[in-house]
């Protein structure tokens, strides 16, 4: 603290002295004349600036002569003006798309021009998330923005999106980036399924009305983000909602869309033999129907030519194929979103009110969404020198029936793809439940449903209700300093219930059950800063000291019961046995920072951030710590002369932070737990499994970039290039040890993780005319996270398995390296094959990695007079993910593949264990798959490459011409027609989607496990303006 | 004018600041402890939790997948009939039994251990009882695995240690041995208050009835040495039939889950994979008219007890009709049965052999065994007219050579285990009775071991990474890790 209070002293003491003057003015909309509100107000080169009023009005002091002023505003073309004589202003802005070189929103909102910035900044226009929407925002942004990889699971309406910024720096974490609405940093969290069961519980991202967002920033790298402190850690986007009309006057919009999901990929399954083992139907049991064991319910039974046979039911039927059962079962799903708002400005406020309604209804028939969203923010300027800003959110949602997911025993995908290829769908519809209320279904085993039972008699749902606000003050104690403070509440109440009624082994038992659940989750977060503006010798100089206080907890209850008493009754009395449980946690952190910013002669900037937190997480003795970052941007091509017609901006930028990070709470006491009982007349307590640390510390990460930004043409030709590397040491973990040590895990600060990579923007625009324009943009992203070390006790960390397939963490390899049993093979590499004709499981080896080479997105955007197209192709090349999907599928013999041998048998290519010859046992394709699947867990032949390349968005927008509208009273109206994710150009894996994972955690994507079909979504937008 | 406004608003921030960080750390420990756990605690609750723990181990996936269906007790459906078929890719299942023991019995006993010998907290008594969990929790571990980590086992917390050292089974034994010793010396003259009046989950903290669990446990290590250390048997089992034993169903060790779903059997039974019981199991009480057989085997649909054969291949599987078979007997697998850690039966049997084999003396074998029949039928009920008819058979009485005499008693210590089937599988590993044949049928899969019963769990890939280098020893000194790598003391 010393060090910032002297700093802030030097800075505030010194003496300023020039000739000086004070420029006053307006700005107004060319051709409309309407005063523009918040249009900001700049000395090109320096920090000093303002932004309009209400009026449009203006005032900067402290002017020189011969500097120039810059007006930009989002969605105009920027203008500039150097001063000379003249003390007043009107400035005219015209409607534009321009979108290089302008103002960007940086950490704590502080608006900044994005020449002087010494990192990495995106920033998207509503043009590119409110078009062509999703429910979750953040999916909009995939493909859009370099450095940022979202994929999006299979998971059903309001799934959550895995989000990486820049790769991954820590092995434990989640490693989402922050996300900050309107200046709160709200929770990240997802919770989401995993390819062992589970459903996905979305995040708080899809909690944000695209409607109401005005734009989003990205701050990529740690030096963008250390104002954060280790909130921040993993990079920052700031969401910023719309605030009032830009005019003075009342406006109503109207936006209604509507969309039509469609399954687009389902897996090869084969079409020629069905119910059955080793090509023999399966022996018909005393019950008359056939034995419906292993492997008798697989399809490996005589080919299907129209035979008379028993089916699954025990009926005489005829033996054939029954077609796709995907496109059967699912449905088109449709979502229908409408919104109107209201904005206001008079001369001193503004406001807006915003109100929107979504019905969402997925593929699968009961799995639905509601949602109504009310938003309302206001602003004025109270006195000259004081302005607020307060908003309210409330958003309610209510989902129906998520998807149970991979190996759940509903997940409607597991058991369609392992349906032996002669049970038609509608008997499996028509026959779910026996005379004795049992579930009917084509096998013993009950770890899957049918899925019409499934349908009728597993439900789940869940209501969600969210209330964010944040208000904020402004007060300028003089022209060259004001004090914000801002406060802000992110409440969340959610209830989830869901029951199963009796009847179905997979589920309870088979004797019903039951749970509901609340939780309560609140975040409160308060910022003070001041700041101060000066010039001095040549240099402009900001420095600003806050202090942040933040505090958060949650609280949850459950109840849970099976044994089910009556049917169709679902309220806790009703089941026989209960247990209940309740949690609370809390987390409190406080910080003071400080920000300089120093500039010399518009071409050199120079800014500085140290922050202090203190963390209740961490313990007493380490509960304190600190971080800085020096961010600088030097405009070579302005300090050298070099700007021509041809070359307009050369700038290299340079950035090094240290931020550093707590935990989640409770990790540094040892403690015992009292285990719930309801019979026994003794007290039962139990020692947690992870052991404590009392001496954790935070961990730290070190991180520096390096980057270019070029234009050329007047920035029709502009490249914007990033080298990063960032060291994360002392990371907190919980590193898996013996069990015989009578524990799981114990937490410490371990390991070192180093990412780096490099991530470039090209945008061009070939073709610029009044009538017709297209630019296009190209981003490619390569991250690359080297795991230096980890815990000396282990050789690696698990951090993600399914079916003897490890992700991993281990020393000097990239995180997430994919584990997994090779076939066994001699020197020369080839299999060793056994007198049986079978391949042997082998060692255990690096199969592959979750992370691609590179990735990015290609943009076209073509406008014609009053249409506009945007395209985005979105690409991935390299990486890899298990498919234990493919696996299961070949062993149930559903699979296409399993086509293969069914004749005259499979021979293993290899050579025979003991004679060395040459394999030339023919062995069936049930036992070869089988075994290779799932007694021997050979994995290498179900890694697959996750290299594609998607028609990510296609959005055509009419623009209806003002002339047209007459005298109406509309404004404006626009149409759009919009497809997502329409179709592959390009996938490696075929028949199996890449990104269709069951989770949102950073390594989620390694593990493909029955999967719900992968869509395409395509619909109309309409929005009218009054 | 306005450099002293300025001056006096930082002195105001100065201030505020200040103000601020010195509330702020009152702030932060208020919220650092974490309420919904306790932070010291008696130990008793942790005494129960052990105890529980042993009991439903007689339930976990080592006696329910492995154990049973390997002692030919029961075949299972789906692939959870796969151990029956005596292959070995169970790495979750091996790295699970190993974890469940550990974090169930042993960090419970050992928090237990530490705490009843901390100054200001010792207990001799409640000392001696956790000792005698313990031994039976390290026994049934070292009896599945073969060495494991001992002296350093179970102390991540109460030890710091994080990469445990692997000691051999020949010094578990010898130790175990000495702590039932220690325990029985010092429970013979405690005073119970210092026991668990209110947390025994077994004997309601009668000490006697320790005494007497203490011994049988001594009773049977003793016996498990038989072939590997004959002398100190011997000297052991002399110890233990001079002092008290389990000698009527009364001092079973027994303990009925009243929690949650109660025995875990119950849902196994009505659930899936479903399991059927074995053939030899049911050959065996149908063919000597054994009144246990309408307890422990249910009536198939047509009213009779048929059994599963164990260790089909999986063609002849697709064909046997499994679902046709005999369940598990509702004793056996309600919601309320019985969980058996040790029983009277066993004694008497350990006794008859110790009869037979280290007193040469055939008669009091056979009163032993004769005893260990009927103690082991008043276990399930049966009324005394049967017990009197089954005695008065073949069956009823030793005959033969000593091996066939050996047979008779291993044939009956198999019955009498059941439910404790993981001690079925140790007794037959130990005595060869009664026999398992070897798979040479073609029905028959042979698995890895060609057809012999598999004789240990392997250590999982996860042990192997996380505490190779000792696990790596371990290996070097008793063998491959396989599944038919004979454990110490396994020498039949």
């Amino acid at each position: 603290m010393n060090k910032l209070l002297t700093l802030w002293a030097l800075i505030t003491l010194s003496v300023t002295a020039s000739a000086q003057k004070t420029i006053t003015g307006q700005v107004l909309e060319k051709d409309t004349n309407e005063p523009l509100l918040g249009v900001s107000v700049l000395i090109k080169g320096t920090n000093k600036g303002t932004s309009s009023d209400f009026d449009g009005g203006f005032k900067l002091q402290n002017v020189n002569k011969g500097e120039v002023m810059v007006f930009s505003y989002i969605g105009y073309t920027t203008y500039e003006i150097t001063i000379n004589e003249q003390d007043e202003l009107v400035v005219y802005l015209e409607p534009g798309t321009e979108i290089i070189d302008e103002v960007v929103i940086t950490a704590l909102d502080i608006q900044r021009d994005k020449a002087s910035l010494g990192y990495s900044v995106d920033q998207l226009q509503p043009a590119e998330f409110a078009i062509a929407q999703e429910n979750n925002i953040m999916n909009s942004l995939s493909g859009k923005v370099s450095g940022l990889q979202i994929t999006q699971g299979n998971t059903g309406v309001d799934g959550s999106s895995r989000i990486l910024l820049r790769g991954v720096t820590t092995i434990n974490g989640n490693n989402r980036p922050l996300i900050v609405i309107d200046g709160i940093p709200v929770s990240n969290a997802s919770s989401s399924g995993n390819p062992n069961g589970g459903r996905d519980s979305g995040d708080a991202l899809s909690d944000i009305n695209p409607d109401d967002v005005a734009s989003v920033t990205v701050l990529k790298g740690a030096g963008a983000a250390a104002a954060y402190g280790s909130l921040g850690m993993h990079g920052v986007i700031l969401v910023t909602t719309k605030s009032g009309v830009s005019k003075r006057g009342i406006g109503v919009t109207v936006t209604s869309s509507f969309n039509i999901t469609e399954i687009a990929l389902t897996p090869r399954l084969q079409n020629e033999y069905g119910m059955g083992a080793f090509d023999a139907f399966s022996p018909v049991g005393s019950d008359g129907r056939p034995n419906l064991d292993y492997p008798g319910s697989w399809s490996y039974g005589p080919k299907m030519e129209g035979q008379t046979y028993t089916n699954w039911l025990g009926q005489t039927d005829t033996y054939s194929p029954r077609g796709n059962p995907y496109k059967e079962f699912y449905q088109k799903g449709y979502s229908l979103t409408n919104g109107v708002s209201f904005e206001g400005t008079t001369d001193k406020s503004a406001f807006r009110l915003s109100i929107t309604n979504q019905n969402t209804q997925g593929i699968i028939p009961n799995n639905t969404l509601k949602k109504n969203t009310v938003n309302f923010r206001a602003s004025s300027n109270l006195t000259e020198k004081l302005k607020i800003d307060g908003k309210v959110t409330y958003i309610k949602s209510h989902v129906k029936n998520r998807p149970e997911l991979g190996e759940g025993a509903s997940n409607t995908a597991l058991q369609l793809s392992l349906m032996p290829r002669d049970v038609r769908l509608s008997d499996a519809k028509n026959n779910t439940v026996d005379a004795n209320g049992n579930e009917i279904k084509w096998n013993l085993d009950n770890t899957f449903n049918n899925p019409y039972w499934a349908l009728n008699n597993v439900f789940n749902e869940d209501h969600r209700d969210r209330f964010q606000s944040a208000f904020s003050a402004k007060l300028d104690i003089s022209d060259a300093f004001y004090i914000t403070g801002k406060t802000g509440l992110n409440y969340v109440v959610t209830e989830g219930t869901e029951h199963a009624a009796r009847g179905g082994q997979a589920n309870y038992n088979g004797l019903g059950g039951y749970s509901t659940n609340t939780s309560k989750s609140s975040s409160w977060n308060s910022d003070i800063l001041a700041t101060y503006t000066t010039n001095f010798l040549g240099f402009n100089a900001t420095a600003s000291v806050g202090a942040n206080y933040r505090s958060d907890s949650g609280k949850s209850i459950g109840v849970s019961g099976r044994d089910e008493k009556v049917p169709n009754f679902y309220r806790i009395s009703n089941y026989a046995v209960v247990s209940d449980s309740d949690y609370f946690w809390e987390k409190t952190m406080y910080s003071f920072y400080g920000l300089g910013q120093i500039s010399y002669g518009g071409y050199l900037y120079l800014d500085a951030t140290i922050r202090n937190d203190n963390s209740s997480a961490l313990p007493a003795a380490n509960d304190s710590y600190w971080y800085h970052s020096e961010n600088l941007s030097f405009l070579f091509s302005k300090f050298f002369g070099l700007t021509s017609n041809m070359f307009n901006k050369g700038k290299i930028r340079a950035s090094y932070a240290k931020v550093g990070n707590d935990t989640s709470p409770y990790r540094t006491q040892s403690s015992y737990s009292i285990d719930q009982t309801r019979t026994l007349d003794y007290t039962v307590a139990s020692i947690p499994g992870s052991i404590p640390n009392p001496n954790l510390r935070p961990e730290v990460s070190h991180s520096w970039e390096l980057g270019t930004e070029l234009g050329f043409f007047k920035n029709r030709i502009h490249l914007d290039f990033t080298y990063y590397e960032t060291l994360t040491e002392d990371q907190i973990m919980s590193i898996p040890i013996s069990g015989t040590t009578g524990f799981g895990s114990y937490t410490t600060n371990a390991g070192a993780i180093k990412n780096k990579g490099y991530e470039a923007q090209l945008n061009i625009i070939p073709i610029e005319t009044e009538n017709f324009s297209w630019d296009m943009g190209v981003s490619i992203t390569k991250s690359n996270s080297i795991v230096k070390s980890i815990d000396e006790s282990v050789e690696a960390i698990t951090l993600n398995s399914l079916m003897a397939v490890s992700v991993e963490a281990r020393p000097g390899e990239e995180f997430g390296s994919i584990y997994g049993l090779d076939y066994l093979r001699d020197n020369f590499g080839r299999k060793l094959i056994t007198n049986a004709g079978l391949a042997q499981p082998g060692e255990r080896i690096k199969l592959g990695s979750i992370n691609p080479d590179y990735y990015g997105g290609i943009s076209n955007n073509f406008k014609y007079k009053n249409f506009s197209l945007r395209t985005l192709v979105s690409y991935q090349k390299g990486g890899e993910f298990f498919s234990w999907g493919r696996g299961y599928r070949q062993m149930f013999g559903t699979d296409a593949t399993s086509l293969i041998g069914r004749v005259d048998g499979i021979v293993e290519d290899g050579i025979n264990e003991h004679t060395g010859f040459e394999n030339t046992v023919a062995i069936n394709p049930l036992l070869k798959n089988y075994t290779n699947n799932f007694v021997s867990n050979i994995r290498t032949d179900l890694i697959f490459d996750a290299s594609n390349v998607r028609m990510k968005e296609i959005a055509l927008t009419y623009n209806i011409p003002k002339k047209a509208l007459g005298n109406s009273g509309i404004q404006g109206v626009s149409i759009s027609a919009t497809g997502r994710n329409l179709f592959f150009i390009y996938n490696a894996a075929e028949d199996i989607d890449p990104e269709a994972s069951n989770g949102s955690s950073p390594t989620a994507t390694a593990l493909e496990h029955a999967s719900l079909p992968s869509t395409r979504t395509y619909g109309i937008n309409v929005n009218i303006n009054f | 004018m306005k450099r002293i406004q300025t001056i006096s608003y930082k002195l105001l921030i100065v201030l505020l600041v200040g103000t601020v960080i010195t509330s702020c750390d009152n702030i932060l420990e208020d919220v650092r402890q974490d309420p919904n756990n306790v932070t010291s605690i008696d130990d008793a609750p942790l005494f129960a939790t052990a105890v529980r723990s042993l009991f439903n181990g007689t339930l976990d996936e080592g006696s329910y997948r492995f154990a049973g269906q390997h002692a030919h007790y029961y075949v299972a459906g789906s692939t959870a009939r796969l151990p029956d078929q005596y292959t070995d890719g169970f790495d979750g299942a091996y790295n699970g039994i190993y974890n469940s023991m550990y974090s169930g019995v042993i960090k419970h006993i050992e928090e237990v251990l530490y705490i009843t010998s901390q100054p200001e907290t010792e207990n001799p008594v409640r000392y001696a009882m956790a000792n005698i969990i313990g031994v039976m929790g390290y026994a049934r571990i070292t009896d599945g695995f073969g060495e494991i980590p001992y002296t350093e086992g179970g102390k991540g917390k109460t030890g710091d240690i994080l990469t445990p050292k692997y000691d051999t089974q020949e010094f578990i034994y010898n130790d175990l041995i000495q702590r039932l010793t220690a325990s029985i010396n010092v429970l013979t003259n405690a005073n119970p208050a210092m026991g668990y009046p209110k947390s025994d989950p077994i004997f309601s903290n009668d000490l006697s009835k320790w005494i007497r669990l203490a011994n049988s446990v001594k009773l049977r290590l003793g016996m498990r040495l038989r072939y590997v250390d004959n002398n100190l048997s011997r000297q052991v089992v002399s110890q233990c039939l001079t002092a008290p034993l389990m000698e009527d169903n009364s001092h079973n060790a027994s303990m009925i889950e009243t929690e949650g779903d109660g025995n875990a059997w119950y849902n196994r039974r009505i659930g899936y994979p479903s399991i059927k019981m074995s053939t030899m199991l049911v050959d065996q009480l149908k063919n000597t008219s054994d009144p246990r057989l309408s307890i422990f085997v249910a009536q198939d649909a047509n009213g009779n007890y048929t059994g599963q054969t164990n260790g089909l291949n999986d063609e002849a599987f697709g064909k046997s009709d499994l679902a046709s078979k005999s369940d598990m007997g509702l004793a056996l697998s309600s919601q309320d049965s019985k969980l058996y850690v040790m029983t009277a039966s066993e004694v008497y049997f350990l006794k008859a052999e110790a009869a037979l084999i280290y007193n040469t003396d055939p008669t009091e074998a056979n009163d032993l065994y004769r005893k260990g029949i009927e103690t082991s039928f008043k276990q399930w009920d049966i009324d005394s007219g049967s017990i009197t008819t089954f005695l008065s058979s073949s069956t009823g009485t030793l005959s033969g050579s000593t091996t066939e005499q050996e047979s008779q008693i291993g044939t009956q210590m198999w019955l009498a285990l059941t439910p404790n089937y993981y001690e079925g599988w140790c007794n037959i590993r130990r005595t060869g009775y009664p026999v398992i044949a070897e798979r040479t049928d073609s029905d028959l899969e042979r698995g890895v071991t060609n057809g012999i019963m598999p004789s240990r769990f392997l250590y999982s890939s996860f042990e192997l990474s996380t505490n190779g280098t000792n696990v790596s020893e371990a290996i070097s000194r008793q063998g491959a890790n396989k599944i038919d790598t004979p454990v110490w003391w396994d020498k039949n």
